[in-house]
């Protein structure tokens, strides 16, 4: 017997080398599963092409997550004929793909195709799998001279390394066929997680907002956001402590996505309080490829990617150019967004990369609308009442990170600095906040359009080591890590005068420098063959130190602004406040199984959100939001007949002690009560050579501590489904075949609580995308809302004077940002390369 | 086993869908009348605060808005903003024009709104446009009748606006907006007690004893001797004028809410 798992440079994760006669009684170390061949095609050489000699090509084909094979190169050479005619075959096998920690992930596999002498072979050589659930590895058998059981095959599993799963609430999607499915941006790409909501009130530039598991994460304050490692909140930011906005990331290039819902991993750091969300970046498609797209609105998009064809998925470089007019009034938007990274070898066993990004948008947004203006016909569906909303964006940064391995130690170390600025418009409510006082001069309601400005520059580390050894017949592993991060925050807010466009009123001037420093150690410990225990602890402290430079504002009345108004004469004066503080934050999963394909898993995390700059001051104990979350969850990862199937089932519940609220004068969340949300979801992923599905459902019910009512806004139940259907057509030009596929995504929404009581509208979208492909030209066209319903993205109960009406309006009333009404695309893309 | 896991998920997802979040929305008519003592279709009679016999012959009066608030402005606090965010109750938006010789209640042009908490304090708002506008042309009252003290009688007619002529610039350097036009044109802090429930009624009454309470008619500007015929000049520059809107926007006395049905 041979086994050992080898952690390798590079792409490589773990090199296991299983003896095939020995595979089926040999349980891989550290939960991995190799592939198993389901179905494989012979390797067929033209008539009276057989060598003289007997000869046998290796083969190290790429497996992915669903069980294709996406690539295929020839290691050993057995002539070029043979060499082809085995490639041709190995493209066409399928496997059960590799699991690990009950999760199907890409692999590579040798395959060795053996080719008899003429006179030994009248036929042409076969090659058979001995597939079945049982076998751990790919299983070569040949019916002729040489049988493959004599052979050994190596799995290598790709990737870097990652965190062992927290259980069923822990998923990673690799986006594969799924990326058919339409979606507007990065951001979409959560919608595969249960349970994730977005809407966006502030336009195509603005982030998303985010509900997640009864959390109104609002723009990702409550998740903790990354890509590649690297943060995505931005601590400190006015607009809401931990905004995240993701539409610098080019959706192509996400390789794949793990959400973590809850913070049950000791990596999860600040903001993780809904859990987290960490984007792992990656080009498939080699070669270089262009893709426009035009449609509705006049929005139109230009996407350049290029991944080197001998270098990995880690390597490449993108650009995406779009424009939109938008639907209704004052929606349109530009924004250009370049990403490069390149991937190389360290050593036998290591790999670096470098990853640069640069994104800068410009937008308009037709914020909210009152429902009585909508209904008396003062004002159209898709409207707006203050055309200066909008804002800019743009982020730039710049990553490094080297992992290596010694033995069975892993190092990993990644810095990142990030330069990024903000500015933001928004009128939530009219004519309302600016009330005259008998210190100011005479006027009239201004106005409340807020005119937010932020510029952050954040530099930070993470890194970490982990140690894997064999104790108690079982492989062992020990993590150790860091984190810090340091932010320069310089923000401030004016309203702005609808009349002339000016600043009347200095609001917020903050400048906040502050520091974040994690430790934590993560422990995978295999309690026998079925039990896994796995967490840590993780402890984080927190700096502040904020230059308050209108601190007359804090805390106080709507007209106290701190500019030496006209009719005032103040002077400004600023306060400084520095303050810290520290959590320690255990987190614990049991994991059970898999029995026959079942595990189980019951989990306990508790996570913080950091306090808002606006709200420190000086030694104050820094007020967390402290987060408890337990789940009890299972799962089954095994096949129906050919197909692949993972099925998940979640009872939750999460308690937070000072919950972010929506505040409509604030404009952004602002801290409130405590509250618990308990909840069910329960997800599905079906998948075969030919199509993908996966359905998720997530019911939740989010109440304040004390009154025991409704969590306004939180969305109660949310369904989704993605499906893509693909294979080829019965059409060749040119000899060459004609590829389709289409694709559906299905959002249902139920009836939102609202404040006073109310609920809103469910929500059904579907939106749907065909694609024909041919050798390097690709055809495509998107359709999103098909049935084309007038829904409402987002609802709220609140006070707001539009002066739409006679007389001001001074109670809470139902106002609404519309969703995008059908809209279509026409894509084109070409491809030069790969044309796999 | 599935079944039952089935179940077990289904019935989890019935008390998502259950509870509500605090407060509720609520509307309700609204209405405005003139005193409940009044008969309808004859003329209205009172006897003012200074004596005066008054018979009114019409009397109109245009109501913009009514508001309830949940809290009421402190009275040693004269210079509190017209508006109070986050202080409302509910709201009349459409105005009307309450014919105030009827006791009987005249709808205002739209239903009122609001969440269902408890208000202490109403206004009344007597414009016919921007609350903060400085003109506004809009004939808040229109009066007719006569007066009568000691034999002497004292027929009149009036109109009040609230606009320019009833600015009052501030005589404090350090609040030149201790005045503000919307201030001229409110009504409150009017007490009540009433808590807005779905389907009710809100009905404003307006007792005209108030607008006349210091009014000196001898003070009038006589504007015909055969007949004799008295007018109150849309100013608030004489006593009879400025007594007039100052009654027309009196908190005590002149408006009365009443609550009706649930």
């Amino acid at each position: 017997m041979r086994t050992s798992l080898l952690l390798g440079a590079g792409l490589v994760l773990a090199l296991a080398t299983l003896h095939p006669t020995q595979a089926t009684a040999q349980q891989p170390e550290s939960g991995i599963t190799p592939p198993v061949v389901k179905s494989q095609v012979a390797a067929a050489l033209p008539a009276g092409q057989s060598p003289a000699q007997d000869e046998e090509a290796i083969l190290a084909v790429l497996v992915d997550a669903t069980g294709h094979v996406t690539s295929a190169q020839v290691v050993q050479s057995a002539g070029k004929v043979e060499d082809e005619a085995a490639r041709v075959a190995a493209l066409q096998w399928v496997f059960l793909p590799a699991v690990r920690d009950g999760r199907p992930v890409p692999s590579k596999v040798r395959l060795s195709f053996h080719f008899p002498a003429a006179s030994a072979a009248p036929t042409p050589p076969v090659v058979k799998a001995t597939a079945g659930p049982k076998s751990q590895s790919p299983v070569l058998a040949s019916d002729v001279a040489k049988p493959a059981e004599t052979e050994s095959s190596r799995v290598t599993i790709v990737g870097h390394a990652r965190p062992p799963s927290r259980g069923a609430s822990d998923f990673h999607f690799r986006i594969g066929a799924l990326s058919l499915v339409p979606r507007a941006n990065a951001s979409e790409l959560l919608k595969l997680a249960p349970g994730i909501l977005l809407s966006n009130t502030g336009g195509d530039g603005h982030p998303e907002q985010v509900f997640l598991r009864g959390f109104d994460a609002r723009e990702g304050q409550d998740i903790e956001f990354t890509v590649g490692g690297v943060p995505i909140n931005e601590a400190g930011n006015p607009h809401g402590n931990g905004v995240s906005d993701t539409h610098f990331i080019i959706p192509e290039l996400v390789h794949s996505l793990r959400v973590v819902e809850g913070p049950f991993d000791p990596r999860q750091g600040n903001f993780a309080v809904a859990g987290s969300a960490d984007y792992e970046l990656g080009l498939d498609q080699r070669g270089a490829s262009a893709r426009y797209t035009i449609g509705s609105f006049n929005t139109q998009r230009l996407v350049l990617l290029w991944g080197p064809e001998q270098a990995p998925t880690g390597t490449f470089a993108g650009a995406e150019i779009f424009s939109t007019d938008g639907f209704g009034q004052n929606r349109d938007a530009r924004r250009a967004t370049m990403m490069g990274q390149y991937e190389g070898r360290l050593g036998d066993r290591g790999s670096w990369r470098v990853t640069a990004q640069g994104y800068s948008a410009h937008y308009h947004s037709a914020g909210l609308l009152r429902e009585d203006d909508y209904r008396s016909g003062r004002k159209g569906f898709y409207d707006t009442y203050d055309p200066r909303q909008g804002g800019d964006s743009s982020r730039f940064s710049l990553a490094a990170e080297v992992e290596d391995r010694w033995g069975d130690t892993v190092l990993k170390q990644s810095a990142f600095f990030i330069d990024r600025s903000m500015r933001l418009q928004e009128n939530f409510t009219g004519f309302l906040l600016d009330p005259q006082l008998p210190s100011q001069s005479l006027h009239g309601q201004r106005g409340d359009l807020l005119d937010l400005d932020v510029s952050e520059n954040t530099l930070g580390a993470r890194g970490m080591v982990r140690h894997r050894a064999s104790l108690l017949g079982q492989v062992q592993a020990l993590e150790l890590g860091y984190f810090a991060r340091t932010d320069h925050v310089d923000g401030t807010q004016h309203r702005i005068e609808n009349l002339t466009g000016t600043p009347y009123r200095l609001q917020n001037s903050l400048e906040s420098r502050m520091v974040d420093l994690g430790l934590y150690a993560d422990a995978n410990v295999a309690m026998g063959r079925y039990v896994r225990l796995t967490g840590g602890i993780r402890t984080d402290l927190l700096t502040f130190d904020v230059l308050n430079r209108c601190p007359a504002v804090a805390g106080s009345g709507p007209d106290a602004g701190c500019d030496p108004q006209a009719s005032q004469g103040q002077s400004q004066a600023v306060r400084r406040a520095s303050t810290a503080s520290s959590a320690l934050l255990p987190r614990a999963s049991l994991i059970l199984g898999p029995f026959d394909h079942f595990s189980f898993n019951a989990s306990y995390g508790e996570g913080i959100r950091s306090i808002d700059p606006i709200y420190v001051s000086q030694d104050a104990a820094t007020p967390f939001a402290s987060i408890r979350a337990y789940e009890g969850a299972a799962a089954y990862a095994g096949s129906l007949g050919p197909y692949g199937l993972v099925v998940r089932s979640v009872f939750f519940q999460t308690r937070v002690d000072r919950d972010l609220v929506f505040s409509e004068v604030a404009g952004r969340g602002v801290l409130g009560g405590a509250t618990t949300r308990t909840g069910w979801m329960g997800a599905a992923r079906l998948n075969g050579s030919w199509f993908d599905q996966a359905a998720h459902v997530t019911a939740v019910k989010a109440t304040f501590d004390d009154t025991h009512h409704l969590v306004p806004y939180v969305p109660q139940v949310v369904v989704r489904s993605d499906s893509v259907i693909k294979g080829d057509l019965p059409l060749r030009i040119g000899g060459r075949k004609v590829r389709g596929a289409i694709g559906a995504g299905v959002s249902f929404v139920g009836a939102r609580p609202l404040p006073y009581g109310e609920r809103g509208d469910r929500v059904l979208a579907l939106d749907a995308s065909g694609v024909l492909s041919w050798r390097m030209v690709e055809l495509g066209l998107i359709g999103t809302n098909l049935t084309d319903q007038m829904f409402r993205l987002g609802e709220y109960n609140y006070v707001s004077d539009f002066h739409s009406q006679g007389e001001p309006t001074r109670v809470p009333s139902r106002h609404f940002s519309a969703g995008a009404p059908r809209a279509v695309f026409l894509t084109v893309a070409l491809r030069l390369g790969d044309e796999s | 086993m599935m079944p039952r896991a089935l179940l077990a998920a289904f019935s989890s997802l019935l008390p998502a869908c259950s509870g509500a979040t605090e407060g509720r929305l609520v509307t309700f008519s609204a209405a405005a009348a003139g005193p409940a003592d009044a008969v309808q279709g004859q003329p209205y009679e009172l006897t003012s605060g200074r004596g005066y016999h008054v018979v009114l012959t019409r009397a109109r009066l245009h109501i913009g808005a009514a508001y309830l608030n949940q809290s009421a402005p402190s009275a040693a606090a004269p210079s509190q903003p017209c508006e109070l965010p986050g202080a409302y109750v509910a709201q009349i938006l459409t105005g009307v024009d309450v014919d105030v010789l009827s006791p009987l209640p005249q709808p205002f042009g739209s239903p009122g709104s609001g969440i269902a908490s408890h208000a202490v304090a109403a206004e009344i708002v007597l414009t016919g446009g921007d609350l903060n506008a400085i003109d506004d042309p809009t004939i808040i009252l229109d009066v007719a009748g006569t007066a009568s003290k000691q034999g002497t009688y004292y027929p009149f007619d009036g109109i009040v606006t609230i606009g320019r002529n009833r600015l009052q610039p501030s005589t404090d350097p350090a609040a030149p907006g201790a005045e503000p036009p919307c201030r001229r044109r409110i009504a409150a802090p009017v007490a009540v007690d009433i808590t807005p429930a779905d389907g009710g009624r809100l009905v404003v009454r307006v007792d005209p004893r108030g607008w006349f309470a210091n009014v000196d008619f001898a003070q009038l500007r006589k504007v015909s001797d055969k007949p004799p015929q008295y007018r109150f000049d849309d100013n608030s520059e004489t006593q009879p004028n400025l007594n007039l809107y100052t009654g027309l926007t009196s908190r005590d006395g002149v408006y009365g809410f009443t609550w009706e049905g649930p």
